[in-house]
């Protein structure tokens, strides 16, 4: 149906498709996949939003309801109004909460999304890992993960400390990025994975690191491309 | 009725929401109205910027700013691609929060602020609209119900108050066939799938697909062109 497009051509259709919204079900899931696991992608979409912006002049306003922003003001209560503060007392809760052990949780921010748990298949003692970097010499996270109890452990190099946070993602195979939570700039970092989340880490499924702005809870959707990247090889 | 028999739905007309948009312009629009906006465009552009620039630090007292600022803008794009209040209304809040934990990343030498929201918003109620919840709560929706919340009224002074980049996509568009930026329209406005713009205008998917693509490429071409 596009045989006319040359391979750039179709690329580029994809981003500007992603942009305005057209796709749906597996395609957008794909899309979504590739605009976080390949930077160059994620600027051609990033640009095809630019190139339609002017039709944001366009939009006819409406009032919305008063609840909206008592609503905004609600969830805004449950975090504490400094953000650096903020991922402390995440930290003491946490610790409380013994879903971290031991020294290394200073040094890890991970976020665990509640919902409802499916019964995972008993898996066979495994061990998956992926070496998590960029093309260039940058952040570099060593990721170990054993299948048989669903603890996972990082070894986190050269992240810049800064106001945005590291967020890792898993992403499988033909599917959308699932945020794992935030992680610390550097050091070492273990956390036994919720059990909806142990059916993601599969062989062949892709680990992603992008930098995000701090928050309390793991982000729906990455906001920028990718720093790092890698495979998750079972062993 | 295909996407040509829409026209009138995709044209809004308000005002406010296009002077807040101005991505660059020195026209001043005193004595338009006696809304905020009214100093011009630059300065709310320059309003906006700060007090997005300070929630980016933190700060919540900002964040109502931006919201008084932009939530009427805001929401007009969740209720045109939601469909309905509840749900866009929920989307909005969602936004919000979004724009709480992103602003630190709002970066005013690469976006307009208003711009850098609407993208946020609209990509919210995409999202929305293409999730099990929304796909279902849609499907309740009266037929074309996402229609109703539109505009018919036609922009009578659009060209007048766009910047330079608006007037250059809105002469590119105009140089593409009719169905194909009518179409293209839809899903902007519309947050319409390619199966839904195949469906509505009574096409093959292949060939809804067909006209988008090349629709988009020529408009790159063109706004490359300068």
């Amino acid at each position: 149906m596009d045989d006319h497009l040359t391979p750039a051509e179709e690329r580029d259709a994809l981003a500007a498709e992603l942009a305005l919204g057209l796709l749906e079900g597996q395609a957008r899931a794909d899309a979504l996949r590739l605009s976080l696991s390949d930077p160059e992608f994620a600027a051609q979409v990033a640009a095809w939003e630019a190139k339609l912006a002017p039709l944001h002049d366009e939009w006819t306003d409406a009032q919305p309801g008063a609840a909206v922003w008592s609503g905004i003001e609600r969830q805004l209560a449950d975090a504490p109004a400094d953000k650096v503060t903020a991922i402390e007392t995440r930290l003491r809760r946490w610790r409380a909460g013994a879903l971290l052990s031991g020294a290394v949780a200073a040094a890890l921010a991970f976020v665990l999304i509640t919902q409802p748990v499916p019964t995972p298949k008993p898996a066979a003692p495994q061990l998956a890992v992926a070496r998590i970097e960029s093309d260039a010499a940058g952040p570099l996270v060593l990721a170990r993960y054993n299948q048989s109890n669903g603890l996972m452990q990082l070894r986190i190099h050269g992240f810049e400390p800064g106001t945005l946070a590291p967020e890792l993602w898993v992403i499988p195979e033909g599917g959308t990025p699932v945020s794992l939570g935030q992680i610390g700039h550097a050091g070492e970092a273990e956390m036994t994975m919720p059990p909806p989340h142990r059916l993601l880490m599969t062989e062949g499924a892709t680990l992603a690191i992008t930098m995000e702005p701090v928050s309390k809870t793991p982000h729906p959707a990455p906001s920028s491309v990718a720093v790092a990247s890698g495979k998750i090889i079972t062993i | 009725m295909g996407c040509a028999g829409r026209r009138a739905a995709f044209l809004g007309d308000d005002a406010g929401a296009r002077r807040l948009n101005i991505p660059v312009t020195s026209l001043r629009l005193d004595g338009v109205d006696g809304t905020q906006w009214s100093s011009g465009a630059d300065e709310a552009r320059a309003q906006l910027t700060a007090a997005l620039t300070a929630v980016g630090r933190g700060d919540r007292a900002a964040l109502r700013q931006v919201y008084d600022m932009t939530a009427a803008k805001l929401f007009g794009i969740c209720l045109r691609i939601c469909g309905e209040r509840a749900s866009a209304e929920d989307v909005l809040q969602t936004v919000y929060i979004k724009v709480w934990e992103r602003a630190g990343q709002f970066d005013a030498a690469r976006a307009s602020p208003i711009t850098w929201l609407a993208t946020i918003a609209r990509n919210g109620a995409i999202d929305w609209r293409r999730s099990v919840a929304g796909r279902m709560v849609r499907d309740t929706l009266p037929e074309q119900a996402a229609f109703a919340v539109a505009d018919d009224s036609p922009l009578a002074d659009q060209s007048l108050v766009v910047a330079e980049e608006g007037e250059q996509l809105h002469r590119c568009m105009g140089e593409l066939e009719d169905r194909t930026r009518l179409c293209i329209r839809a899903a902007f406005f519309d947050g319409s799938t390619y199966a839904e713009l195949a469906e509505r205008e009574n096409v093959p998917l292949g060939t809804m697909k067909s006209w988008i693509r090349r629709g988009l490429l020529r408009l790159k071409d063109c706004l490359g062109d300068g």
